[in-house]
């Protein structure tokens, strides 16, 4: 496993808006990352200078490669679907795909192909006249078709409905990732991704909260729907964050052993979206 | 290599209007002549070849060559205008360039295709397609002439024919040389336009010229943005500026001057500007982030 993204003091401000504020994290081969935050935490601007393109300060570097310098070297190396609306409507289907593999050394049409025979898009129309969802899986189809070894996805199933959401992270996971290549990936849907993520960045006002795999998410922390009897045994070892659930807390711990909690209740490694929440949730208090 | 042929051809898929209207008059031309050759050549041949010995024929038939031609230029004028003006501004309007950016194609070679598209390959093709419909209107109009008027008029000069292409291809290849720094302006304006580029390509000339005469009363700005085209056809072509003052004539009577042209500092200076312009709009597109 080698380090391919590495982010160090990365800042970057729209006018008097700080997007991101020195934040430095990496990111290594054979990953599935998400990154997570609310809606103008600085996630798209992370990416967008991982990508080259944004200005920023601080240092970044992809596969070893300066991002807003070496663009076009790494976009041999890189795919990136930025938003399902960037197609452009006038784009025949057709021609999508000789551009792509005309400019593109490593993509291999009959692997585009073979991922459109199993959808409805005809290859004489026009981008403009298919469904949201249809070009959604002509974009999959064309990034899915590069040999990259990085793939970036910037909410990718925003405005979907479910069954292209489901479609397009199953495609992503058995089509596509092999464990020699990376996915970053934003969203605000994290419930569905939660399954698919080895790691997870959590981004909030430009800084990063949480950084760590989700092994060591299972380990470092601990959630427990605290018996009524326990509430004051339970708050006696500083749970970071407490909610009602049908009226019965439910706690999150950090850094506790299991044996220490075990006499409270029920025992549960929190979901990504649960210890997002909590995370954000303290941060802001 | 490849690549290339397929960026060049991306800008024809996405602006349509670069092959279908040049195509159209084309068609419309020799339709034209197909239907209305006969009453068409008695007008401007007939009447000419019944004046004028066979010796004098030639000028006319070069006359009649080049007006096939002016529809052609007129119309590469206007679309190169549109297109300069729009091809950078368009992708990011629809916010495609987020997609031509996943893909490894730098912004030198993105904005490069595009200026190459706008300023030889539109032209060139241009006058391949007006010497080609000059050749088979005439033929067109020799039939239906030879059947009418039984083949009394020389409709057709091979050599006046290649002397005249000749000369239309020094023409348009010099234009484009004099001209190459409007079309990198107006490529500036489209990359640095956040909306309505053709405002941004109309006001500041218009604006810088006003206030010059405004302030200082002279008129350096208008004459160095209108530089002239019987200028460039002044240094283009040799001969005496003053004796030939119609820009048709000298075309036919003068020959090419392409060591005067090449020696005015004006043509460097301008294609020193276009090469700056360029650059500046290589740099917008990298930095630019409107997203």
């Amino acid at each position: 496993m080698t380090t391919i993204i590495e982010a160090i003091g990365l800042s970057k401000r729209y006018g008097a808006h700080v997007a991101l504020d020195q934040v430095s994290f990496s990111i290594q081969s054979g990953r599935i990352v998400g990154l997570i935050g609310r809606n103008g935490a600085g996630k798209t601007t992370a990416l967008k200078a991982i990508l080259g393109l944004t200005p920023h300060t601080g240092s970044v570097s992809v596969f070893g490669l300066d991002p807003s310098r070496e663009r076009n070297a790494l976009m041999k190396e890189v795919c990136f679907i930025a938003d399902t609306a960037v197609l452009p409507r006038w784009l025949r289907v057709a021609n999508a795909i000789d551009y792509v593999e005309g400019v593109h050394p490593r993509f291999q049409r009959a692997r585009a192909e073979e991922f459109l025979s199993h959808t409805d898009i005809r290859h004489s129309s026009r981008i403009g006249e298919l469904s949201k969802g249809m070009i959604t899986q002509l974009h999959l189809a064309l990034i899915l078709a590069i040999d990259a070894r990085l793939l970036v996805l910037d909410e990718p199933t925003i405005g979907l409905d479910l069954i292209y959401r489901r479609q397009f992270y199953d495609t992503l996971l058995n089509d596509y990732f092999d464990h020699e290549r990376t996915i970053l990936l934003t969203t605000h849907q994290v419930e569905e991704v939660e399954n698919l993520l080895t790691d997870v960045l959590f981004v909030d006002r430009g800084h990063i909260v949480l950084d760590a795999s989700v092994e060591a998410i299972a380990e470092r922390y601990i959630q427990v729907n605290v018996a009524t009897a326990q509430i004051e045994a339970a708050r006696a070892l500083h749970p970071f964050y407490e909610r009602q659930i049908f009226g019965r807390p439910t706690m999150l711990f950090e850094g506790q052993t299991r044996e220490a909690l075990s006499g409270l209740g029920e025992l549960r490694t929190p979901g990504v979206a649960d210890l997002f929440v909590a995370k954000v949730q303290t941060e802001t208090a | 290599m490849k690549s290339l042929q397929v960026q060049i051809r991306r800008e024809f898929w996405e602006h349509r209007a670069l092959w279908i209207a040049p195509l159209a008059i084309a068609g419309a031309l020799l339709t034209a002549a197909t239907l209305f050759g006969h009453s068409l050549t008695v007008n401007v041949d007939w009447s000419a070849a019944s004046a004028t010995a066979a010796a004098s024929m030639s000028p006319m038939f070069q006359i009649v060559q080049a007006g096939w031609s002016m529809a052609f230029y007129v119309t590469a004028v206007i679309l190169a205008s549109i297109y300069f003006v729009d091809c950078l501004y368009g992708e990011r309007r629809d916010r495609s360039i987020l997609f031509w950016k996943s893909l490894p194609v730098s912004d030198t070679q993105t904005v490069l295709v595009k200026f190459l598209v706008g300023i030889a390959i539109l032209p060139l093709g241009s006058f391949l397609l007006a010497a080609l419909t000059g050749l088979l209107g005439s033929a067109i109009l020799a039939l239906r002439h030879h059947a009418t008027l039984h083949g009394a008029l020389p409709l057709w000069d091979t050599m006046a024919w290649l002397r005249l292409q000749g000369l239309m291809l020094y023409a348009v290849v010099v234009t484009l040389l004099w001209y190459a720094p409007y079309a990198t302006y107006l490529m500036l304006a489209s990359a640095w336009a956040r909306r309505s580029p053709y405002v941004w390509a109309l006001i500041p000339p218009i604006l810088l010229a006003f206030l010059e005469h405004l302030l200082f009363g002279t008129h350096y700005v208008t004459r160095v943005i209108g530089r002239s085209f019987s200028e460039l056809m002044n240094l283009a072509f040799s001969g005496d500026p003053a004796a030939v003052s119609d820009t048709g004539s000298r075309l036919f009577s003068h020959a090419p001057d392409p060591a005067a042209l090449l020696a005015s500092p004006q043509l460097w200076l301008g294609l020193a500007a276009a090469a700056a312009m360029l650059a500046i709009a290589i740099r917008l597109r990298r930095y630019r982030d409107d997203s």
